[in-house]
């Protein structure tokens, strides 16, 4: 690879880090400040993803969509949040901007979009418009700004988030003139086509190394009215892999739906994990994988299906079925345990981590997120100080995750006693089900939500008083192979 | 102000070697000796060899804390939170070791589960909760690290349970979070306080030990450099190794403020390439800029440090070709031995092999090193020596670009202080990519951070975090601009922003110690933050409609020592 482009290619890259270092930086919502919910990278002429930085798997591949999405619009910068045009789910807001050359993106978790309630994830949403205000590709403009804000439960906070957005965008623009000025447009556009094939080249070599061959794999999903089948056909044949999801079921009458968008970005992870998991994040390295899926499934949801769960939970499941479908995997706590609390003066969320599924030689990891989301936990200290909550406890679920040659990583316990009324959502996965185990390795235990020492179901959306309890204890990972029995 | 009769000694303990460097009567002398097992007796070794004799001040550099962290030799320690978060060392903060490998783990806390204690009671934002209950049983160990929610705001709790736990055990050293790092979110400050018990008794037994062999060496009791680049006292030095972790580098940081200042340079950058890793700091005003935390070994340690920046990737980095044909340098180093290919002794191919092919090394190194231009040659393959000369510089580029662009800063108006074994060979060139137009190459190149000892002042941190909402803010209100007018959070200055004066009073109000401070002397003091660290901003445009958090940071010697009067600052510094 030519020298001069790779010293480019980590110039974008640190353009990339910098927008997001903005961003949380000036962000007012502890999701993006405390939390770092959000992603940021730069795009070529052409709509080709060239760098992003390391934030949130589930923006990975659901970034190029919004780019293709506003390139044919008029203007320079433009807001999104329709999962069906560019999005993920309606909280996920994304600035795309030009620059001198290509484009700038940011995604960002915004605490409340609107909706039936807030916080802006219900648990029993039927249709998108039920999620809160549908932002398709627009002109960025001052009116724009006034009519999300005002479609929000906290307009402060919703335009502050946004202003760290624009802000960041204003130093992408700033860095790309610098660096076109310096090293020469054409240099810098050679440099973003070296960086998309170098991701090419490296990915196609790896899956060169996997063995060809068609495998399938299956899971569900906890819908609100039953179990949802996810199916997973992978194929690899050379240095490229088709993964498709016929056999899936239709669509879900409640909110786990995805957008074919947030399913590629969950094969792209597998992809990224079995492959290349130190690559720098490049479009190229997604184009040897083909994702279909029958439209009107779960993994292919039509509008105007809601879709809040669908980016945060089914995407989960999907990794789960992709990494079966390519070989023994043991599961990870596969939700994100999504909580949302809120009234008219606050809106509060958090996702919460468990633990990870062990891997053929080593155990999995204890409170993480796994998978699709890698957002931080709020300090007990942030969240008591700046919202009516008080954390009671926050530990270790001990002995939760699955035995084995290699143990499953442990979940955690969450305890959050609100101080006011308010209306609370949880959205969360594996209450039924716990992660499988692999090779002989036990299984992890099932998540557990709590309300006032009472055990609800998974998906929940209920009214709080003052004082009351909710306690979330998140699923164990599965153990690989089997234990050893203790030596007499 | 000094009389030139005053001989100033400096040691720096570095793996490889010892310098000293003793500043006599307006001379400098220099000396290198390996470094031995017993560190305490390479420090006197290399006194000796620099000619040390009527010393009045001793200053000293050591890697004895960092090196306990990383190979993990610290102390038995427990750990006391709260009951319900007692396992806060494990929880972290919840995000995984790297994205795209599952089963990668964080490294191992330093305080084991079964040692991980909870007591009943709890403070909130608002004050006492629950009263503080039964203090838990330890059991067998050399230390105890206390940590309780909210200590930043209101220490009583921590303070009882500290108290209690001296009164158990007399021979155990425990250290309470308050007391080390009061500073807001609980997570970092309990890695912090950790780290700081996990330290203490191998760093005490080290400190007594050196103190003892200075005195029977007839030097006086050294001061030991801090991570901020101040220097401390043996005994508060041992009190809070956690305070202590940098400080090596720290020292070569403030070495080469010297010579940049000395040279008539204000703004410099340091730039200390060794074998294996890479300093960057920036020095605008010829002083280090601080940040407020920084990972060692993969643990968060909330303390006042030079904002260093360090990149795996040295004269001794290894080089290979990736599948996708891009050249690779580092983190892996060849070390010492067998060491880069050319010194023959079965190395692989290294940035100092591609130097020594671009005829930039000479063919026999001063130690006496023949270098083997031929195994060089092998070792690379048909890699163009001139290639990995410019992937490693764009990694350095990188790093100085952290230091300085991503900071708010122009590089072309510092210049670049470059030491180390390999900084000078690659200083011009990036200096070039920079715009930067002066390069100092210190005569004292490979001992510089010993010449920063000598000059290195006294020096006491204190942080406290104080959260406020900022709407109540009349800041706010009259600099109620949009963000994005600024580009986000860089380009505004505290030193215009009022808030900031209430919260100096508050600081000063709260020391309440006899250490008493003064006002920054001007906006343009070299110590004022609004050029010096990342992320500084005028809190009302950080966060107008929320909370945020304000640090102050003073410094000066303490009340009683000699030298009081001289050199007190006081700042205010990041605010994010």
């Amino acid at each position: 690879m030519n020298v001069e482009l790779q010293v480019i290619g980590s110039s974008l890259r640190a353009i990339a880090e910098e927008m997001g270092a903005v961003l949380v930086r000036s962000a007012f919502s502890a999701n993006i400040k405390e939390r770092r919910d959000c992603s940021t990278a730069l795009f070529d002429e052409g709509g080709r993803m060239v760098v992003q930085a390391e934030h949130i798997p589930v923006h990975l591949g659901a970034m190029p969509d919004a780019v293709a999405a506003v390139m044919t619009l008029p203007g320079e910068q433009w807001i999104l949040n329709d999962p069906y045009t560019g999005g993920t789910h309606l909280p996920d807001v994304t600035v795309v901007s030009r620059t001198a050359l290509g484009y700038a993106v940011s995604r960002a978790h915004h605490a409340d979009v609107g909706g039936m309630e807030p916080a802006s994830l219900p648990a029993f949403s039927r249709e998108l418009y039920q999620e809160g205000l549908v932002i398709p590709p627009t002109p960025l403009t001052d009116e724009v700004v006034s009519l999300f804000v005002a479609n929000a439960r906290n307009p402060d906070e919703r335009r502050g988030d946004l202003r760290a957005q624009i802000a960041a965008h204003r130093l992408a623009a700033a860095r790309v003139d610098e660096l076109c000025a310096r090293r020469g447009r054409d240099r810098v556009a050679a440099a973003m086509d070296e960086l998309y094939a170098y991701s090419e080249r490296m990915v196609r070599a790896a899956i060169e190394r996997l063995p060809d061959g068609t495998r399938s794999a299956e899971d569900v999903v906890e819908a609100v009215d039953g179990e949802l089948t996810i199916r997973a056909t992978v194929t690899v044949d050379g240095d490229e892999i088709h993964i498709d999801f016929a056999g899936t079921d239709p669509q879900d009458a409640h909110n786990l739906n995805c957008p074919l968008a947030v399913t590629k970005s969950a094969c792209y992870f597998v992809v990224r994990c079995l492959t290349e998991p130190d690559l720098p994040a490049s479009g190229g390295a997604f184009a040897p994988v083909r994702v279909t899926a029958p439209e009107g499934c779960l993994v292919n949801a039509r509008r105007p299906a809601a879709v809040v769960a669908g980016n945060t939970e089914t995407s989960s499941r999907i990794v789960d079925v992709v990494f079966a479908a390519f070989g023994e995997y043991a599961q990870g706590q596969g939700t994100m345990n999504n909580v949302a609390l809120g009234n008219d003066r606050f809106t509060y969320y958090e996702t919460i981590g468990g633990g990870q599924g062990a891997c053929a030689d080593a155990d999995g990891p204890s409170a993480v997120h796994v998978t699709m989301s890698n957002t931080l936990i709020t300090p007990v200290e942030a969240l008591e100080l700046a919202y009516p909550i008080r954390v009671e406890a926050w530990a270790l679920r001990e002995r939760s995750g699955g035995a084995g040659a290699h143990r499953g990583g442990d979940g955690v316990v969450r305890e959050l006693r609100v101080l006011e009324d308010c209306r609370l959502s949880v959205l969360a996965e594996r209450r039924a089900r716990g992660p499988r185990g692999a090779a002989g390795g036990d299984g992890g235990a099932p998540g557990r939500t709590l309300v006032n020492g009472e055990e609800r179901a998974a998906k929940l959306t209920a009214a709080l008083r003052a004082g009351d309890l909710l306690r979330i204890e998140t699923p164990g990972g599965g153990g690989f192979g089997a234990a050893t029995p203790p030596a007499r | 102000m000094q009389s030139t009769r005053v001989a100033i000694l400096g040691v720096d303990v570095g793996g490889t070697f010892t310098d000293a460097v003793l500043l006599d009567g307006g001379r400098v002398r220099t000396a290198k000796v390996p470094t031995a097992e017993r560190q305490e007796e390479s420090v006197v070794a290399a006194a000796r060899a620099v000619g040390a004799k009527t010393v009045e001040r001793f200053a000293h550099g050591t890697t004895t804390a960092t090196n306990a962290l990383l190979e993990r030799r610290g102390a038995r320690t427990a750990y006391v939170g709260n009951a319900g978060f007692e396992h806060l060392l494990h929880l972290r903060r919840q995000t995984r070791a790297q994205l795209y490998r599952l089963c990668a783990q964080h490294p191992e806390p330093l305080v084991p589960l079964e040692r991980c204690h909870g007591v009943r009671g709890r403070l909130g934002p608002g004050g006492e909760l629950e009263p503080l209950g039964e203090i838990p049983d330890v059991g067998d160990v050399d230390a105890v690290a206390v940590c309780l929610l909210f200590s930043f705001r209101d220490p009583s709790h921590e303070r009882t349970v500290a108290a209690e736990l001296r009164r158990r055990h007399p021979g155990v050293h425990v250290v309470a979070s308050h007391e080390v790092a009061p500073e807001f979110r609980e997570y970092e400050r309990a890695s912090t306080t950790a780290a700081d018990a996990y330290l203490a008794p191998v760093t005490a037994r080290y400190l007594g030990a050196l103190a003892e062999a200075a005195r029977a060496a007839g030097l006086p009791e050294p001061l030991v450099m801090l991570s901020s680049g101040g220097v401390a006292s043996v005994a508060e030095a041992a009190a809070h190794p956690a305070t202590i972790l940098v400080s090596g580098p720290a020292a070569g940081v403030v070495g080469a403020g010297i010579v940049a200042r000395r040279a008539g340079y204000a703004d410099a950058i340091a730039f200390d390439m060794g074998g294996t890793s890479t300093d960057v700091c920036l020095l605008p005003g010829g002083r280090a800029a601080r940040v407020a935390e920084r990972d060692l070994g993969g643990l968060p340690i909330r303390l006042p440090t030079v904002d260093l920046h360090t990149v795996g990737a040295g004269g001794g980095s290894l080089v290979r070709v990736d599948a996708g044909g891009a050249i690779r340098v580092g983190p892996e180093s060849a070390g010492a031995h067998p060491g880069p290919a050319c010194y023959g002794a079965g190395g692989g191919a290294t940035v100092t092999d591609a130097n020594l092919l671009l005829g930039r090394l000479p063919a026999e190194l001063p130690g006496g090193l023949v270098l083997d231009r031929d195994a060089a040659a092998a070792a690379l393959g048909g890699v163009d020596p001139a290639a990995v000369i410019d992937v490693v510089n764009a990694e350095m580029l990188r790093a100085l670009r952290v230091v300085s662009v991503e900071r708010g800063h122009d590089p072309r108006d510092f210049a670049l202080v470059a030491f180390g074994g390999a900084g000078p060979l690659h200083a011009c060139a990036l200096a070039e990519d920079l715009g930067i137009g002066h390069v100092l190459v210190p005569e004292a190149a490979g001992v510089l951070s010993a010449l920063g000892l000598v000059a290195s002042e006294r020096r006491r941190d204190r942080v406290e975090s104080h959260v406020r909402r900022s709407r109540r803010s009349p800041c706010c209100r009259a600099r109620a601009r949009p963000i994005s007018a600024t580009g986000g959070s860089r380009s505004s200055s505290p030193s215009r922003c009022s808030p900031i004066s209430p919260l100096r009073s508050t600081a000063r109000t709260r020391s309440g110690t006899g250490t008493r401070t003064t006002r920054a002397r001007s906006s343009s003091s070299p110590f004022a933050p609004p050029t010096s660290s990342p992320g500084l901003t005028c809190p009302c445009e950080a966060h107008p409609g929320t909370w945020y958090r304000g640090v102050s940071i003073w410094t000066g010697p303490p009340s009683g020592s000699p030298r009081a009067g001289a050199g007190r600052r006081t700042t205010t510094a990041r605010w994010c």
